[in-house]
């Protein structure tokens, strides 16, 4: 992992001497507004998401049809996520050196890279059945599964993006790899 | 006239645990921001649908009806891991003119939301007519939003 980490750092101090990149540093509120606009599309993000993934799991929304859910929720989803996604970009983009050593972030990026795959084999794979299932109050177990998994990633995301502000607070062992 | 109240929450024991340990408050604001989530996820599939939008194949009352727990339970969770973070940094908060931001947007959104979104909520779609539904949700999300601005500004710029 640490070679894997080592390899990217090159990257990392590229984009970190790059002018845009310390304009941006060095904005005297830009970072403001984008954590401000990357915590509150964060709200959209994860309150929609929990509602999709509540009813995949058998909890809430039991009488709605899976696919009305989708349909209903996912464009709102997809707006927040972009929100999201772009702020979360730019703020490393300003700062990847204030990132690179950060236990959290790389501790946030994997869970979010487990959520992708979860999300991918939620689509290609269960989703295909969804037509004989859907209006069941309670999912297949896989559907079932695939919630749950992602409704533990996503609260994992955000404790680990709330957690990126403490970089001190880390386990010994990744102190030890002395990155930072 | 608040400042006395403020002074004596900074002072308490339990805002000096806070303050002076290491774990408690990260723990605590972590709990602040999933049920941050929760809460905004029970706001939001009610005043989409207030709007026309989001979940419309189910019916407003029993959409509302189940989001209230999560709505209710998550409110209460905020508020409870919210009070240490306020005692703990009392005279910050006192001093922050977005603390008074939040706490402005705050009162109305609980009144609009809790108050008077659950009568509009409560009846079918077109007994208030086709304006106010849509009102009280874009009011809501506004409100909120501006709850999520404030809360976040606090910490930023104070």
């Amino acid at each position: 992992m640490v070679t894997l980490l080592e390899l990217m750092r090159p990257a990392f101090e590229w984009v970190d001497a790059l002018p845009s990149s310390i304009a941006l540093r060095e904005s005297l509120n830009g970072y403001v507004y984008l954590l401000t606009a990357h915590v509150v599309s964060m709200g959209l993000v994860a309150g929609i998401i929990s509602y999709w993934d509540l009813r995949l799991a058998g909890v809430a929304l039991r009488w709605v049809p899976v696919s009305r859910v989708k349909s209903g929720l996912f464009p709102w989803l997809y707006a927040g996520v972009t929100i999201n996604a772009a702020t979360g970009f730019v703020m490393l983009y300003a700062q990847p050196m204030r990132y690179f050593p950060n236990f959290w972030f790389w501790f946030k990026m994997g869970m979010l890279i487990i959520l992708a795959c979860n999300a991918a084999y939620f689509h290609f794979n269960i989703e295909k059945t969804v037509d004989q299932w859907e209006r069941d109050p309670v999912a297949p177990l896989k559907a079932r599964v695939a919630g749950y998994v992602s409704l533990a990633f996503w609260a994992g995301v955000i404790v680990t993006g709330r957690m990126t502000a403490y970089s001190g607070l880390v386990p010994q062992w990744w102190s030890d790899l002395g990155l930072g | 006239m608040l400042l006395p109240f403020f002074q004596w929450m900074q002072e308490l024991g339990f805002s000096a645990f806070f303050l002076n340990s290491v774990w408690p408050t990260p723990i605590i604001q972590c709990i602040h921001l999933l049920a941050v989530a929760v809460f905004a996820g029970a706001v939001l599939v009610v005043d989409l649908r207030l709007l026309g939008r989001g979940l419309t194949w189910a019916s407003l009352p029993e959409l509302a009806r189940a989001a209230q727990p999560w709505l209710v339970w998550s409110f209460v969770v905020l508020v409870l891991t919210g009070i240490p973070q306020m005692s703990s940094t009392a005279l910050k908060q006192y001093y922050s003119p977005f603390f008074w931001w939040k706490m402005e947007a705050l009162f109305v959104g609980v009144v609009v939301t809790f108050v008077i979104r659950r009568i509009i909520a409560s009846k079918e779609e077109g007994h208030f007519g086709p304006v106010w539904p849509k009102v009280v949700g874009i009011t809501s999300i506004a409100l909120w939003t501006s709850v999520t601005i404030g809360a976040r500004l606090i910490g930023l710029l104070s």
